[in-house]
């Protein structure tokens, strides 16, 4: 024990004097929080909340458009007088899509580099012209369509969905570098031999960095948290317990696919380029940022075979913002546990235990 | 010359030996192009998106009735959970009650899995529906006269959605304009809607043509590869050699530091060039990349681009002692020059204090310019602006380095 808790102050230092590693752990999270907090202005980008630029010539149907686009509810409506006007703002992003009516064509206007959210932009279109043509004949919809939002209250907003994700890939990038990563560069440092030939068993210093490094990512997502809340105003409801034992599960169960990482590739440079391309394809495939639904099944099947897919869905469900059956929770839960308990021993033994000879 | 080119002949070597550098100069800006153009180069496509879909009928009463309105919404959402072709998706997996499930229970299981993330939305059609849509909007039309609905109708189809979820909010859409296009479908069906009249819809891209996913992400990897190389390749060979007293035993020859220096240079725009065509390439012939490069204005913005990054990799070599603070520093900037530069997403709604990096960023600029010149939307920047930035940035790089970086010389 006594070795222990000597191992874990020197690695407290050691962590606390690393300013790259204190870079990954806080402020990497807190600058994804800033830059897309900021850049997606808490909404998805996509037609929901499109904001429409619309240029109405003045003729005898121009109230039934004004009437359909003042009763779209995805949009936001600024007024232009012409046609040049309307496209000198659409190319610097201030309205999403433009509308131009000259009173017998109906034209829709996109950007074409926003290729990711012009599927969605022509929905609304579809939509208003769709709308439009019943009422140019007097006509109106048969039926009328409501939408009831059905959740928890704190998912309502797109970037309150995004935050546990980023959360999540904050867990994952941490668990996968942190223990195996410096570990490893110990042992290249031949640190490990020189603490081999002491009395201090290798146990003891895998769980020095281990309760550090979890420490710190835990920390950090509190810090990334409370980011979030005061700065952007989301709101979230923690169940606290379950927010401390998945942060805690899904760390050490990343730190246990790292030392997998380790055990394929020893270098921690090489390591580290794994690390790399694997986080890349999980935070692109995992539905942190983009839904899962709109990837080719390819790549659909794929990312059900991440962690951070799993991850991401428990960080929504113990911050409040997605449901999940409890079962399901402690299953995954048990996973990372079952992950680490595997992959801990592998590691000791290859990485620490393996210099003694 | 010969010396210059010896030591370009070296740096390319040595790049193309070393397994980090290769990864950060090839296998990185192949896969991320890879990854994005599989991603979101077919998005929208039909065929290749699928979305759960719940479809429930509380409508079973009026099966027996002469128009059964319901039974046409549901047809319209049967249409559309068939495959398009082989090897295609259907656009909705429909998850709807078997004959002799109650159909109550079985909407609030899929409320629960929509809670649960199971489903992209749910649609209910009310019980009643298909009387009160007959008796609400043409109460004889289906019987020979020709009554008119003008007025909104009292009846509506609920469609359960999670709001902040993007695709639950984009399947719900969907669903909304499949609804309208039921209620254009059975109006005109009614003889009430005259489709000969429909208001002629066109489309346009301004700057006058659409713009295919993998033209407008090619520049962007092409300049993040140069970046990244710059960043990393620059400071880390340099420092590397400096810490490992290679650069040393190169002042003992006659070769000066301005020949080194040469030397250096030209091996890296050689490996740029090299980085260059293989992903110009890959863009072309994997995934079908039109864009062209074979222009003055747009080789200009790639020169430009190589350079400026590598002037910036002379910079981080100038104010770091070690290889590792290098590095430490690279990574450092890398992720924030990177993400706040228009590289791979717009950047327009930040606030003042983070404008300021997009507006110092010299990556912003050349990605403007280089997507611009290729005709790939318009920018926010003059051109003299996107060569201007880069420009000054190269002197002030190049004056830094010039003054502080220390090539250990002690002859």
């Amino acid at each position: 024990m006594r070795a222990f808790r000597q191992l874990f102050l020197a690695e407290l230092r050691i962590f606390v004097r690393d300013k790259l590693t204190l870079f990954l752990a806080f402020l990497f999270p807190v600058m994804f929080i800033l830059v897309f907090g900021f850049v997606m202005g808490g909404r998805g980008g996509a037609a929901w909340s499109a904001n429409l630029g619309a240029v109405v010539a003045a003729g005898p149907d121009s109230k039934a458009l004004n009437d359909v686009l003042s009763s779209t509810t995805s949009i936001r409506v600024s007024r232009f007088r012409d046609q040049a006007s309307l496209e000198v703002v659409l190319a610097k992003r201030g309205v999403d899509l433009g509308l131009v009516w000259n009173g017998t064509t109906l034209l829709f206007l996109y950007d074409p580099s926003r290729v990711q959210e012009n599927y969605a932009f022509e929905q609304v279109a579809s939509g208003i012209s769709t709308d439009f043509t019943l009422r140019r004949q007097g006509l109106a919809p048969l039926f009328s369509v409501e939408k009831v939002h059905v959740g928890k209250k704190a998912a309502t907003n797109w970037f309150n969905v995004v935050v546990p994700g980023i959360l999540a890939f904050t867990i994952l990038s941490a668990g996968l570098f942190s223990v195996s990563g410096h570990l490893t560069a110990m042992k290249e440092r031949k640190i490990l031999d020189r603490l081999a030939v002491t009395p201090m068993p290798p146990t003891a210093l895998l769980a020095a960095v281990v309760c550090v490094r979890l420490l710190s990512v835990y920390v950090g997502t509190l810090v990334t948290l409370f980011l979030s809340v005061a700065v952007f105003k989301l709101s979230f409801d923690i169940n606290w317990p379950r927010y401390t034992i998945f942060v805690a599960a899904s760390t050490v169960g990343m730190m246990g696919f790292g030392t997998l990482i380790t055990l394929v590739v020893r270098r921690p440079s090489s390591a580290g380029n794994l690390s790399t391309i694997l986080m890349l394809v999980m935070m692109f495939l995992s539905g942190v940022y983009f839904p899962i639904e709109l990837l080719p099944s390819v790549l659909r099947a794929v990312s059900r075979v991440f962690p951070l897919t799993y991850m991401t869905e428990g960080m929504r469900y113990v911050t409040g913002v997605a449901d999940m059956s409890a079962l399901r929770f402690w299953v995954v839960t048990a996973t990372f546990v079952a992950m680490a308990v595997v992959l801990f021993p592998l590691l000791a033994r290859y990485v620490v235990s393996a210099d003694r000879h | 010359m010969r010396g210059v080119l010896w030591i370009a002949r070296a740096h390319i070597m040595t790049a193309l030996r070393e397994k980090g550098t290769l990864f950060w100069f090839i296998i990185f800006p192949v896969f991320l192009l890879v990854l994005l153009a599989l991603m979101f180069g077919r998005i929208g496509n039909v065929g290749e998106m699928n979305f759960d879909l719940g479809l429930v009928n509380l409508d079973t009463a009026s099966s027996t009735a002469t128009v059964d309105f319901a039974a046409i919404v549901e047809r319209a959402f049967e249409e559309l959970g068939k495959r398009p072709a082989l090897l295609k998706e259907p656009l909705f997996t429909l998850h709807r009650p078997s004959s002799g499930d109650d159909a109550e229970a079985f909407l609030k299981g899929e409320e629960n899995m929509l809670r649960l993330g199971r489903r992209a939305a749910v649609v209910v059609i009310p019980k009643g529906f298909s009387e009160q849509v007959r008796a609400h909007a043409m109460p004889s039309s289906f019987s020979g006269s020709t009554a008119t609905p003008a007025s909104p109708a009292g009846e509506t189809i609920l469609v359960y959605y999670t709001k902040g979820s993007d695709a639950s909010e984009l399947a719900s859409s969907i669903v909304e304009q499949v609804l309208a296009r039921v209620n254009q479908e059975v109006l005109a069906q009614a003889g009430l809607f005259r489709s000969q009249e429909t208001v002629p819809v066109e489309t346009r891209f301004i700057g006058g043509k659409e713009i295919r996913y993998v033209d407008f992400l090619l520049p962007g990897v092409i300049l993040m590869g140069f970046f990244t190389n710059g960043l990393f390749g620059v400071p880390g060979a340099i420092l590397f050699s400096r810490d490992r007293r290679i650069l040393k035993s190169y002042w003992v020859t006659p070769l000066s530091v301005g020949r080194y220096l040469a030397g250096f240079s030209l091996g890296h725009l050689a490996l740029c060039l090299l980085q260059f065509i293989l992903l110009a390439l890959l863009g072309r012939f994997a995934f079908g990349a039109r864009v062209s490069f074979a222009q003055p204005i747009p080789v200009l913005y790639l020169l430009l681009g190589a350079l400026t990054f590598m002037a910036f990799g002379f910079l981080i070599a100038a104010v770091v002692r070690t290889a590792n603070a290098g590095m430490a520093l690279a990574n450092l900037l890398n992720l924030p020059m990177m993400f706040l530069s228009g590289l791979f997403f717009q950047v327009g709604g930040l606030p003042s204090f983070l404008k300021v990096v997009v507006y110092a960023n010299p990556v912003s600029y050349l990605a403007e310019g280089l997507r611009t010149s290729l005709g790939i939307g318009t920018g926010q920047f003059s051109e003299t602006l996107t060569f201007a930035v880069p420009l000054a940035w190269i002197a002030v790089c190049v004056l830094i380095a010039s003054r502080r970086l220390s090539w250990d010389v002690v002859r």
